[in-house]
């Protein structure tokens, strides 16, 4: 049985050994800096928006399809949720629901065009989320709009359980949900068959179609989930927040997909990955490097990923 | 036709085998200068091979080339044929059809093109003095995509004359092969294409043709060359031979296979199928019974293997209506998860892209009809299903949780089987169901297949293979040009009278 098997198990846990090095590492060096509750506890709390936006990632990926719109998409969400409280004193469980229906929208859209038109989905989105960065400065004039209600950052970063803020636990939540919809429901599988192996899952009655344009749904909901996550962080919303997030969320969904279930996009990979590439980061900062590091890291880690992975394939394919 | 002084293509004691299976066994071909040469055979004659043995693409075991009386090493190396003077054209044409006439013409001619530099201008008068040569009204800028059927055709046949019309290596015309160009085309635009082929004749290019249409080949060859089970039947001057004697040579002396069909109940037709229209059918109707098994064959582009497509809503049909069971279905609106509803099961040909999904498990393979909606998947007692058809098909893996793709193609299309029959379809479609397995899961596939049967189920069989449907079907429809053109039953079911219908022209059979 493959289960088992001993080189399957390292290449299962392989990225958290991986981690746990990174993490002897650093706190060897820095013991006093690194190595303390309260700078994990940060990283596990700011690092929570990352992470909803990587789960996001992974439900079209496993149907095949890019969401490159999903940090766009938390940029909007964001900036209208800090305009709508903090301008138009639109009550917070009010906005909410706007804004997540907003997110859902998005997907929408995303899915239509890419299904109807039958363009492939890496356009689509690019297009759609530089026009939603668009439409964010529009409306924020390209500034920061802070005076977001207290309520929200009560609700996301202040409020602690062992220290850690909350929304790391919405984080959890999420991939729990995730983690139960991809591998306990028929419709992960239909997910799964759409991507890897669609005209099988057509032929076999799986609506293709229907099945890409919820997951594009999905991740635009998850993206305004981030998006709200990220004005209650920071208290504020600025117009180029979701920027920086695209491709660390990308690095972390491919390298995720090297570990706990070899091959494929999963959640709890996913969430190793993201704490992974921030742990990283957070370490090579303590040790004075400069902000430069976090482009090398989070670049060379998607690279590293897909590469690791081919050859993960590969070896498989040899052991026929 | 006169004595010939040299051979322009001397192909002699060519062997290969695949796996222990001789697809040629010492066959020879010989091409005169300036000679249209007709290659017939059926399916797994031994044709194709001896193509990819001339192209470069198989290596064969034994056997020398001759061109103009110049020895060629063999294996030809892949892409130098056009330097040795020889040029294909294959079925599908190898045209870009996004692309230009030009921009298709001067693709992959490394020989004359300088790698740095194209000079477009000379090179659209280049083409058209070409087009006009061959009197074809074509211009260089068109898009291939805009073009018919026919002029493509034109097109790939030119571009590959061209290719070898000065022999680039030493002066003389070269060899060009036409590799079943003509299957999609309707009769009237054939007679074009040989229009073409008999001018290049003239220029002094020598033509080896392939293909099934006996008529075609009588029309337009001056020799034809038989092949069949790897061998060369013999080499007949068109002009002193018959359809008869080439339908012979194709076929042979039939050998028995043992039949294995089960005794048919009296029933009324369970499955009606009425006025069926796709890509090639024309206005087909057809009916099963329960417990027959109904073979549809036909030679390329016959458009018997659409019938289960359009049956199964995995391609739309133009027209078309199916009853069955009670259930009275449109078939221009079918989609896969209505016809599995009404209880149709289809084994397709293409397994890897339609069949079986090959990096995912078996037990996600086999499974996936089973789920529903369901929102708790116990992984267990789906591993548990899923071992308990591979017992029953005799599906030879470690375990359900492996990989497709880790399996032999006979026990993927076994485990293809399982997932559908456990459904227990009433009408059971399959394309070309045994392409690439061995003998054993062959046999396991048929026994299978007589369970459906004995259980009250029908089954359609598209298959190209005549020995299997002599094997299994109660009654054989055979196809052409989108039509049925002859229906088989009973002790007429034999791989002989079949392969006779298939060739024998439509004129002269019509449909019952």
């Amino acid at each position: 049985m493959r289960q088992n098997d001993l080189t399957y198990q390292l290449e299962r846990f392989g990225l958290v050994i991986v981690w746990l090095g990174f993490i002897a590492l650093f706190g060897a060096m820095r013991p006093d800096t690194f190595l303390t509750w309260s700078n994990f506890s940060t990283i596990f709390g700011s690092e929570a928006v990352l992470v909803i936006v990587t789960l996001g990632l992974i439900i079209p990926l496993t149907a095949g399809d890019f969401d490159l719109s999903i940090a766009q998409t938390l940029t909007l969400v964001s900036m209208s949720t800090a305009i709508l409280d903090a301008r138009l004193d639109v009550p917070l469980m009010l906005v909410i629901p706007i804004v997540l229906a907003l997110g859902a929208l998005i997907g929408l859209i995303n899915g239509a065009i890419t299904l109807y038109f039958r363009v492939h989905s890496l356009i689509v989105t690019l297009g759609v989320g530089t026009f939603l960065h668009g439409i964010t400065l529009w409306i924020g004039n390209s500034q920061t709009i802070s005076g977001v209600s207290p309520m929200l950052m009560e609700w996301v970063i202040i409020q602690r359980y062992w220290g850690i803020p909350i929304a790391f636990y919405y984080a959890m939540l999420l991939a729990v949900l995730i983690w139960y919809m991809l591998s306990y429901t028929a419709f992960g599988q239909h997910l799964l068959f759409t991507g890897r192996g669609r005209e099988v899952g057509r032929l076999t009655g799986v609506a293709v179609g229907r099945v890409r344009l919820t997951a594009f749904v999905l991740s635009g909901l998850l993206g305004a989930v981030a998006g709200i996550l990220y004005t209650g962080t920071t208290g504020s919303a600025n117009p180029s927040s979701g920027t920086f997030l695209l491709l660390p969320a990308f690095a972390a969904a491919f390298l995720g997909a090297t570990c706990i279930k070899p091959g494929r996009f999963n959640p709890w990979g996913s969430v190793i990955a993201v704490y992974f590439l921030v742990t990283g980061i957070n370490g090579l900062s303590v040790l004075g490097f400069r902000t430069f590091v976090q482009d090398l890291f989070y670049g060379g880690a998607l690279v590293l990923a897909v590469m690791v992975s081919q050859l993960v394939s590969g070896r498989k394919e040899r052991g026929l | 036709m006169t004595i010939p002084i040299a051979l322009r293509l001397d192909l002699r004691g060519v062997t290969k085998t695949f796996g222990g299976v001789r697809a040629l066994d010492s066959a020879d071909l010989q091409v005169l200068p300036g000679e249209v040469q007709g290659l017939l055979g059926t399916n797994g004659s031994g044709k194709s091979t001896l193509i990819k043995v001339l192209s470069g693409f198989h290596a064969p075991d034994t056997g020398r080339l001759e061109i103009d009386g110049r020895p060629v090493s063999l294996p030809m190396p892949l892409g130098r044929s056009e330097a040795y003077g020889l040029a294909f054209v294959h079925q599908n044409l190898g045209l870009l059809a996004e692309a230009s006439v030009l921009e298709n013409l001067i693709a992959g001619d490394h020989e004359r093109l300088n790698p740095w530099w194209i000079n477009w201008r000379a090179e659209a008068d280049r083409a058209r003095r070409l087009l006009d040569d061959y009197q074809l009204d074509l211009r260089p800028e068109q898009i291939v995509a805009d073009l018919s059927p026919v002029a493509r055709a034109q097109l790939a046949i030119v571009r590959a004359a061209d290719r070898v019309r000065e022999h680039r290596s030493h002066g003389s015309p070269g060899v060009l092969v036409l590799d079943e160009p003509t299957p999609f085309l309707p009769r009237e635009d054939v007679r074009q294409l040989f229009t073409i082929i008999r001018r290049l004749k003239q220029s002094g290019v020598s033509i080896i043709f392939v293909s099934h249409d006996i008529d075609e080949v009588l029309e337009v060859t001056d020799r034809s060359t038989v092949l069949r089970d790897g061998k060369v039947i013999g080499t007949y001057d068109t002009a002193d031979t018959d359809r008869e004697t080439l339908v012979h040579a194709i076929v042979g002396r039939s050998v028995s296979v043992s039949r294995r069909v089960s005794a048919l109940a009296d029933a009324v037709p369970t499955v009606r199928v009425q006025g069926l229209s796709g890509a090639i059918l024309s206005d087909i109707s057809l009916s099963v019974r329960p417990g027959e098994v109904l073979g549809l064959t036909g030679l390329i582009g016959a458009g018997h293997d659409e019938v289960p497509m359009l049956l199964s809503g995995a391609g739309a049909a133009r027209v078309g209506r199916l009853s069955m069971g009670g259930h009275e279905i449109d078939l221009t609106r079918l989609r896969p998860s209505d016809a599995i509803a009404a209880g149709i099961g289809f084994i397709p040909a293409d397994r890897l892209r339609l069949g079986i999904a090959p990096d995912l498990s078996l037990t996600e393979n086999a499974t996936l009809p089973l789920l529903g909606r369901a929102l708790w998947l116990n992984h267990g007692r789906l591993g548990e299903t899923t071992a308990d058809l591979m017992r029953r098909f005799a599906v030879k893996a470690e375990n359900p949780h492996q990989a497709a793709s880790e399996l032999s193609g006979g026990n993927q299309q076994k485990m293809v089987l399982s997932k559908w029959l456990q459904l227990r379809p009433q009408l059971v479609l399959l394309d070309e169901p045994t392409q690439g397995i061995d003998v054993g899961a062959r046999q396991e596939i048929y026994d299978r297949l007589a369970e459906v049967c004995a259980n009250g189920g029908a089954v359609i069989c598209a298959t190209s293979e005549f020995e299997q449907l002599e094997a299994i079907a109660h009654r054989v429809l055979v196809f052409d040009r989108g039509r049925i053109k002859a229906e088989l039953k009973g002790d007429k079911v034999t791989k002989a009278s079949i392969a006779q219908a298939c060739y024998e022209g439509a004129n002269e059979h019509a449909a019952e």
